[in-house]
């Protein structure tokens, strides 16, 4: 399956070792060359701007809907199709056309933006958790439990996630599952990525945790009488950070295509609620005639992705010493 | 080495396994309509209903179905019948795969050299133009979702509907064996979509990886021994191709099981494509065998490439 | 043995069929239907005004499914995808010929049913020299027709329409593919059935459906013995053509190769003398595989290929803006409605079914559709061409309040929702509404229509969309699952009798606990007996009558709400001269149909 490539990124954190990881101090704190580094990315910073303006828009919905003097997402009106039943082009009252309802694309466009961002935020921000937790308790504990959580991430790792989403997708479609704690539409959406996403943030933070055990400073705590879960949150977590938003920032693309994809083939968001992946299916009926439904929620998705993707480049050029 | 090679093999089959009752259960426990009610046609009697269920072995323990299902693939090779058509899931599967298979191996060429020549020509020409060009488009391909890239694909150059009509539309794929030239022709637009992304990340990948190795001192030496750029660039590609060579493998392997997407908007009747039309229909003896079959190609293609780093990489074979 | 009653019914029926067919064929206006009502064809060609017997002779015609078959054993067949290839290889006792839905013409029969004064007899007789096509090859007796209908019980057969219709046959109920006790041959050329009720006319009626198709019992049983039947795979055929086989009758892989295509080839075996089919055609090859975009422009661009299917809206629009001769439009092709929960839920309080029917934009909805070419404003449940559509109103249908709006009417929604008990007009009770409608366009679009116009009236949706054959199967067709509104059911009937248009469908007695036609749970007592009366009502316009008073009383329960009768457009390449059956929604019909 190939909704975007995850499988990139170097399963155990090479590349990420660069990070002076309790090594000798710096002239100036990461913090400050990590910000020094990305403020000269200027395509970076560009793509971090159309992010946040991206939140701001979808946050702001309704206001900027008004502003621009556009009808709401929901607003049917079968008068602004032909005699035939299509939908009429864009014009200036609609400059992205209408959909087969006479709904305002341009304002859907808008109101798709909050499904993204929150599929990619809570679905990402899920299932980093998850791979953080297990990744760590897999990496800190050597043995039959790391054996154990290895070969339970392997064998997610070899289930095609597409398929399962469409499976789960399908079977929760009208009334949820798990006895209706997750709900269609953005509930099996983000239940999904979490338990399909989860395992590459394990295999990464089990890697680094790997490295890090054998380091100094553990030894150090541990004769202080440090419990476990202390070392692990308190020590080795904080040094991590910086990998886990990196590999987190290039997971959000990922799962912005991975929502997509599921409501293109019609398990995912339903209608009447806006997704532009949803809008592409109901595109595609009429996609040579009717152009515009097509179009732009596809170059919305288009440019939300590639922001995501550059700011992901970005931040790891601007943490990583060896830049290109 | 041979006890690795073993080993690994031994988890693989174990993971088949445990993906094949995974997929068992979850589909069966969240069903999207119940099967004998789909074969029962209209207004079916309770009573004709519960016999399609005894006959599809659907009244029986879970358990009890799951092992008839395991014996029957083991033993005879057989994966059930499909519910909806009466096929053999075997048969139907077989059919398929010719179309996924030229679909994915096509497009997996086009990447791979695709990929490596634009990441090369990039790498050598760092930061010039045509870098940033193609690096550019590299980032727009991989952001763009391949369900949108192939009906744009379509709504340009579709010879039916398209504005320039050049390349056959959807569904016009046939298999190479009735007509070669209309074959090649048909999947020349899903090959660009579905290599589209990978050649992508694998130009971005290739770049970073060659420029590393064109940094390292053995390179330098190699040039300050008088060696002509053309073999030292050589040398460079050949030590930074590893990870990509791992990736193709890996690639594969996931597609192999089913370029959903790309069949789906091409209508090309392969593995994918039923496995979606399968899965909308309930039809749990297709579900199961396609399921089966990506695990299966994923599984393959990571032993290949674990035993391949085993091999260069002695330390691995004791993990 | 006749009586006065047959010739009654056939007159009448001559009568209808003339009043309706007469005025298409000659005239240059194509409408059907008499009197007030006439639905308009759009001046494009009809299958009343096409002539059945200028064709020229040979040819292959290329035909284009963008779907696969369902079920080509006549037994079996049940969908209309399935009636392509059924209808032109297998002989019914009785058929319809294209123009017509009220006058069935003996086919495989030698003439009309005689129907005994007691209802409880029929008896019809077989025309003789008919044979099967090869490898049976011999002459058709009655025995074949009876055990064409005997395997429908079986349920490795499962015919689905053969408890519906036969059930009143003796011993029809517990049959299980064996030998009937109500049908009875007494000689090779005749066939006896015997009723336990008296209910002839809609048993007679309903041997116009492939069911009634001859099949060689020591020919089939072999193959009927296996779980499920593979007869089909192995059919042999009666009409003017048959499935392409190979000399064991193997049609599977051969004539018919699943997802690819299928080839139907002339029947060396069918003398035209004992056959009214011209069957112009030499060769008729069905491409199986495609989208319905590029099929429609393929068709309308090229010669000598049709459109199986109803072609989308982008292609009809094609045809009737650049391609007018190549469109045919097709009264009568079934119904659009929404069901809702009559049985729990807020819509088992009957105002508000109303208020729902007052409020949509039934006229709204059709332009989703694709407007007045292909659409009626539905305003009851019988539609045109089915006996009854006039008695029952016609196109303005019963003058209710809640019915006179097409565009809907919030004022007098609102008027019956505070009927309902809530005092200001908008729903305010707590219970979410589930809807489940179709994802397919333009049923998603329809279903959405329905979704807003549901929050307008003040109720909180959970809205999904789903495979059709999922919403039928999984949640609209199964009572348990309290689905409170299924937005994209629709109807189409049996056979042109206004029975198979209400009575599966609103009799409570048909309310399965799967598989249920019955979506709303319609269950009202005395709609329920007055429907279980005209089941044995003789006679199609009594019946007419009788069914016309049903549908008043369903419109008058609300008990579902209508919005679409379907006109079906299918078009044609421009080498191709096609005839299309009215009884099938104008599909074209290869029997007729040939090239220019």
């Amino acid at each position: 399956m190939s909704v975007g490539r995850l499988e990139a990124l170097p399963p155990g954190g090479e590349g990420l070792e660069f990070l002076d990881l309790g090594g000798e101090i710096a002239a100036r704190s990461p913090l400050q060359l990590f910000w020094m580094r990305f403020r000269q990315d200027r395509l970076a910073l560009a793509s971090f701007a159309f992010i946040v303006l991206l939140i701001v828009v979808a946050v702001a919905a309704p206001l900027v809907v008004e502003v621009l003097g556009l009808p709401g997402p929901n607003v049917q009106n079968l008068n602004l199709t032909d005699s035939f039943g299509s939908p009429l082009g864009p014009s200036l009252a609609h400059p992205f056309g209408v959909d087969q309802l006479g709904q305002d694309v341009m304002s859907r466009v808008i109101y798709g933006a909050r499904v993204s961002l929150e599929v990619a935020i809570i679905g990402t921000g899920m299932a980093s958790v998850i791979g953080v937790v297990i990744g760590m308790l897999a990496g800190f504990y050597p043995g039959w439990v790391d054996t154990l959580l290895s070969r339970t991430i392997d064998a997610f790792l070899s289930i095609p996630i597409l398929l399962l989403g469409l499976g789960i997708g399908a079977a929760c479609a009208v009334k949820g599952c798990v006895g209706g704690t997750i709900q269609p539409g953005l509930g099996v959406i983000i239940f999904l990525i979490a338990i399909a996403t989860w395992p590459y943030m394990a295999r990464l933070v089990r890697g680094l945790v790997l490295s890090l055990r054998e380091h100094e400073f553990v030894d150090a705590s541990r004769a202080l009488g440090a419990s476990d879960m202390r070392i692990m949150f308190r020590e080795i977590l904080p040094n991590l950070t910086a990998p886990i938003i990196v590999y987190a920032s290039l997971q959000i693309p990922f799962n912005i295509l991975f929502e997509a994809t599921l409501s293109y083939l019609g398990v995912g968001i339903r209608p009447p609620t806006a997704s532009w992946g949803q809008m592409i299916a109901s595109a595609t009926p009429i996609f040579n005639t009717a152009w515009w439904y097509m179009t732009f929620p596809g170059l919305a998705l288009l440019f939300t992705v590639l922001a995501f993707n550059l700011l992901g480049d970005g931040l790891r050029d601007a943490l990583s010493p060896r830049a290109a | 080495m041979t006890g690795y090679i073993i080993r690994r093999i031994l988890w693989g089959v174990a993971l088949l396994v445990i993906i094949c009752a995974a997929t068992f259960v979850l589909f069966r426990i969240f069903p999207t309509g119940n099967p004998a009610v789909l074969r029962a046609g209209r207004d079916p009697q309770p009573k004709e209903i519960a016999e399609i269920e005894r006959v599809l072995g659907l009244n029986k323990p879970l358990i009890v179905q799951f092992w008839d299902y395991l014996k029957s693939v083991l033993l005879h090779f057989d994966f059930g019948y499909s519910y909806y058509s009466d096929e053999s899931v075997r048969g139907l599967i077989g059919e398929r795969l010719e179309a996924t298979a030229s679909l994915t191996i096509g497009a997996a060429v086009l990447w791979f050299i695709g990929g490596l020549g634009v990441g090369i020509v990039s790498a050598l020409r760092r930061h010039s133009l045509l870098d940033r060009a193609a690096m550019g488009t590299a980032l727009v391909l991989i952001s763009a979702p391949e369900f949108w890239l192939g009906l744009i694909a379509l709504f340009l150059f579709s010879s039916d509907i398209g504005r320039w009509k050049v390349f056959p539309g959807a569904g016009s794929y046939v298999p190479i064996t009735s007509d070669p030239w209309k074959w090649f022709t048909s999947l020349i637009m899903p090959w660009f979509v579905l290599a589209a992304g990978g050649a992508a990340v694998y130009a971005r990948l290739m770049r970073g990886s060659l420029i590393e190795v064109m940094g390292e001192d053995y390179i330098r030496t190699a040039r300050a021994k008088g060696l002509e750029e053309r073999r030292v660039t050589r040398q460079g590609v050949r030590a930074s191709i590893n990870p990509i060579v791992t990736l193709l493998a890996l690639e594969t392997g996931a597609l192999l099981g089913g370029a959903v997407v790309v069949e789906t908007v091409f209508n090309i009747p392969g593995v994918g494509l039923l496995a979606y039309q399968s899965i909308t229909h309930s039809d749990f003896a297709v579900v199961q065998g396609t399921v089966l079959l990506a695990a299966m190609f994923i599984i393959v293609a990571n032993i290949v490439v674990d035993i391949a780093y085993a091999y260069l990489d002695p330390r691995v074979r004791y993990s | 043995m006749t009586s006065i009653r047959i010739v009654a019914a056939i007159s009448l029926a001559s009568a209808l069929a003339l009043a309706l067919a007469g005025c298409g064929s000659s005239s240059s206006s194509p409408s059907v239907g008499s009197g007030t009502s006439v639905v308009s064809t759009g001046g494009f060609q009809s299958p009343l005004t096409q002539s059945l017997t200028a064709g020229k002779r040979g040819g292959t015609l290329v035909v284009l499914n963008e779907t696969e078959f369902e079920h080509l054993d006549p037994g079996i067949a049940y969908y209309n995808i399935d009636y392509e290839v059924v209808d032109v290889t297998q002989r019914a006792l009785y058929s319809y010929k294209p123009n017509t839905t009220t006058e069935a013409t003996p086919d495989m029969a030698s003439g009309p049913p005689e129907i005994a004064a007691d209802n409880r007899t029929i008896t019809i007789h077989i025309r003789e020299g008919i044979h099967f096509s090869p490898p049976v090859d011999r002459e058709v007796t009655s025995e074949d027709v009876a055990y064409a209908i005997e395997r429908g019980a079986n349920p490795d057969v499962a015919n689905a329409y053969f408890h519906s219709y036969f059930d009143s046959v003796e011993g029809g109920p517990k049959a299980e593919g064996g030998p009937i006790k109500g049908i009875q041959t007494p000689n090779k050329h005749t066939i006896v059935f015997h009723l336990t009720e008296p209910k002839a006319q809609i048993v007679a009626d309903a041997l116009v459906l492939p069911l009634s198709a001859a099949v060689p019992k020591e020919y089939a049983e072999k193959f009927d013995k296996n779980k499920p039947s593979n007869y089909a795979d192995y059919q042999v055929a009666t009409g003017p053509y048959m499935l392409k086989n190979n000399s064991e009758g193997k049609v599977l892989g051969v004539g018919y190769i699943p997802g690819k295509s299928a080839t139907l080839v002339r029947n060396p075996n069918w003398n035209p003398k004992t056959d009214f089919r011209p069957a112009y055609l030499n060769e008729i090859l069905i491409k199986i595989g495609g989208t319905t975009t590029v099929i429609g422009r393929q068709v309308l661009e090229g010669t000598d290929m049709v459109q199986n299917e109803a072609p989308n809206q982008a292609s009809v629009r094609l045809a009737a803006e650049k391609f007018k001769s190549q469109l045919e439009i097709s009264p009568g092709a079934g119904t659009h409605y929404i069901a809702v929960n009559n049985k729990v839920g807020p819509f088992s309080n009957i105002d508000l079914r109303k208020a729902l029917w007052a409020a949509l934009d039934r006229a709204a909805m059709d332009k989703a559709r694709g407007g007045e070419l292909v659409t009626n404003v539905m305003t009851h449940f019988l539609y045109p061409t089915i006996p009854g559509f006039e008695q029952a109103g016609g196109l303005a249908g019963p003058k209710v309040d809640y019915n006179e709006h097409p565009e809907g009417d919030m004022a007098i929604a609102e008027k019956y929702i505070r009927l309902a008990g809530y005092a200001k007009g908008k729903y305010s009770g707590g219970q979410t509404l589930e809807v489940v409608g179709s994802r397919s366009s333009p049923a998603e679009q329809d279903a959405e229509v329905v979704n807003q116009t549901l929050k307008n009236l003040g109720f909180t949706t959970k809205f999904t969309l789903v495979e059709p054959s999922t919403m039928y199967s999984k949640y609209c067709g199964v009572p348990k699952e309290e689905i409170d509104v299924c937005p994209s059911v629709g109807w189409i009937a049996d056979f042109a009798d206004p029975q198979t248009v209400l009575n599966i469908t609103f009799n409570g007695k048909f309310i399965n606990p799967v598989e249920s036609n019955n979506w709303g749970q319609v269950d009202d007592p005395t709609i329920n007996a007055a429907m279980t009366a005209a089941e044995s009502v003789t006679g199609t316009s009594a019946r007419a009558t009788a069914w016309a008073k049903i549908d008043d009383e369903l419109v008058a329960d609300a008990a579902a709400i209508p919005f679409d009768w379907d006109k079906q457009a299918n078009i044609e390449g421009s080498g191709v001269d096609g005839v299309g059956d009215l009884w099938d929604s104008g599909e074209w019909d290869y029997d007729y149909s040939s090239l220019k």
